[in-house]
């Protein structure tokens, strides 16, 4: 989709801003300002250990951890409960890992996420192979210098904010299985009764138009 | 580290694999082999930073769900008491070994106990996934060949040493491949030097050379076992 259709689509765009064409930073994704004060709590939580700056992260994140554990096992509060507390406890032990050159703090703490999910399900003997989780996805994302620069990031993650909003439902759906119920394509097709090449073919054009994937 | 620059499109996992890795959804023995390539492979890694900006987004769109005070006190008053688990890097680990087989391999490749299973090649199970996918490494030596077969499940394959070639390229350290039934591959190390290769099956593998043949009772039974 061309960038300028998507900016006037949208009704809450910044005008001012058309005369820089390249320029992305149509929207902030949720609270600009928001985001930049969370960064300044965990600089504090690393350097500190300061307790109210995690506190305020807790309240922020917590409820976000919590709906993203539901959205896998609706009803399964404690285990919602279980994911918050992991993830937050690493946040606090890994607090001096985090490289806001790598990724932004969202999704830090959505890969974190993400790991914990995983290690919950191998713990729980749904996994039962002695393949460790952690050592599969801690170091890459932990150590690997990242090809992108913060700049990069932040400007790839407002398309992608901006571009979810307009994703026909159809898209947001299968994109919805994959990553927050944590389901295979294969999943997908049975459970929204589609096709699988119909799901992989959604998931490519979401993606596509959310410019994360590359036309060939 | 090399880069995989060389590679064609075909020396790199599938989107679909990427965006498994990146939602966490995909099996650990396929994982395991994404994240041995990741290593090698810029242009993956930029990839799944992109794909994990899908994920972060997809989860602060979410409706959130309040957490009681009483988790919130209960993981406050834990912080002090938290120690994070130094685990120090197995001494004598081989840094050629990617960090995500050094849980099965101490050494270098070398300390393994390699079984031997033709003239050319040398194999050693790691483990098992909980889809039945066998995770192994192939030892294969200069200039050897595997017997020409084919898959009944997929199979996945990642070059950590050396190179090899089949039918369909030439795949260096750090290159990635999968197999599917349709599939039917010989795959020839390079005369140099012997290539050692992650591989994760999912399905007993089917020869179907002329010698072989022989050979494919045992291996269902040992794909089985
Ligand atoms: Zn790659």
């Amino acid at each position: 989709m061309p960038l300028e259709n998507r900016i006037n689509s949208d009704p809450n765009a910044v005008r001012n801003t058309y005369h820089t064409p390249m320029s992305t930073t149509v929207k902030k994704p949720a609270g600009g300002g928001e985001s930049a004060s969370l960064g300044v709590c965990m600089r504090r939580v690393a350097k500190h250990r300061d307790k109210d700056a995690f506190a305020k992260l807790f309240d922020h994140y917590a409820p976000q951890l919590r709906a993203y554990s539901l959205a896998h096992e609706p009803g399964a509060g404690l285990v919602a409960d279980e994911l918050v507390q992991e993830v937050m406890i690493r946040v606090w032990l890994k607090a001096g890992k985090y490289n806001a050159g790598l990724s932004s703090l969202n999704t830090w703490i959505f890969t974190l996420a993400r790991n914990c999910r995983i290690d919950h399900l191998r713990r729980n003997k749904r996994y039962v192979t002695t393949i460790d989780p952690a050592d599969i996805f801690n170091d890459i994302e932990d150590e690997n210098p990242g090809p992108f620069q913060q700049a990069q990031i932040s400007r790839i993650e407002e398309n992608i904010h901006a571009g979810l909003k307009e994703l026909p439902r159809g898209q947001a759906e299968v994109l919805t299985k994959v990553y927050l119920e944590g389901k295979s394509h294969r999943q997908a097709s049975v459970e929204l009764e589609l096709p699988l090449g119909t799901v992989k073919s959604r998931v490519r054009l979401a993606l596509k138009k959310l410019e994360v994937l590359l036309t060939r | 580290m090399t880069t995989a620059n060389h590679s064609s499109p075909d020396n790199h996992p599938p989107d679909e694999l990427l965006i498994g890795y990146s939602a966490g959804s995909l099996p650990l023995s396929q994982a395991l082999c994404i994240s041995a390539h990741l290593e090698h492979c810029n242009t993956c890694q930029r990839k799944l930073q992109r794909l994990n900006l899908v994920g972060s987004a997809l989860m602060q769109q979410l409706q959130p769900s309040p957490t009681s005070a009483r988790l919130k006190s209960s993981i406050l008053d834990q912080l002090d008491n938290l120690i994070e688990e130094q685990t120090p890097p197995p001494s004598g680990t081989d840094s050629s070994v990617p960090r995500c087989l050094r849980q099965f391999i101490r050494g270098g490749y070398h300390n393994l106990n390699w079984k031997r299973v033709s003239k050319d090649i040398s194999r050693i199970e790691l483990c098992r996934d909980n889809n039945g996918a066998r995770v192994e490494l192939l030892k294969i030596r200069p200039g050897g060949a595997v017997a020409t077969h084919t898959h009944l499940g997929d199979e996945y394959t990642v070059v950590l040493e050396g190179s090899f070639s089949d039918e369909k390229g030439l795949y260096q350290r750090g290159d990635f491949l999968r197999r599917d039934h349709n599939d039917r591959h010989t795959p020839v190390a390079t005369h140099d030097r012997e290539c050692i290769c992650l591989a994760v099956s999912e399905g007993p593998i089917q020869l179907t050379g002329f010698f072989s043949r022989l050979l494919n009772p045992f291996i269902r039974r040992t794909h089985a076992g």
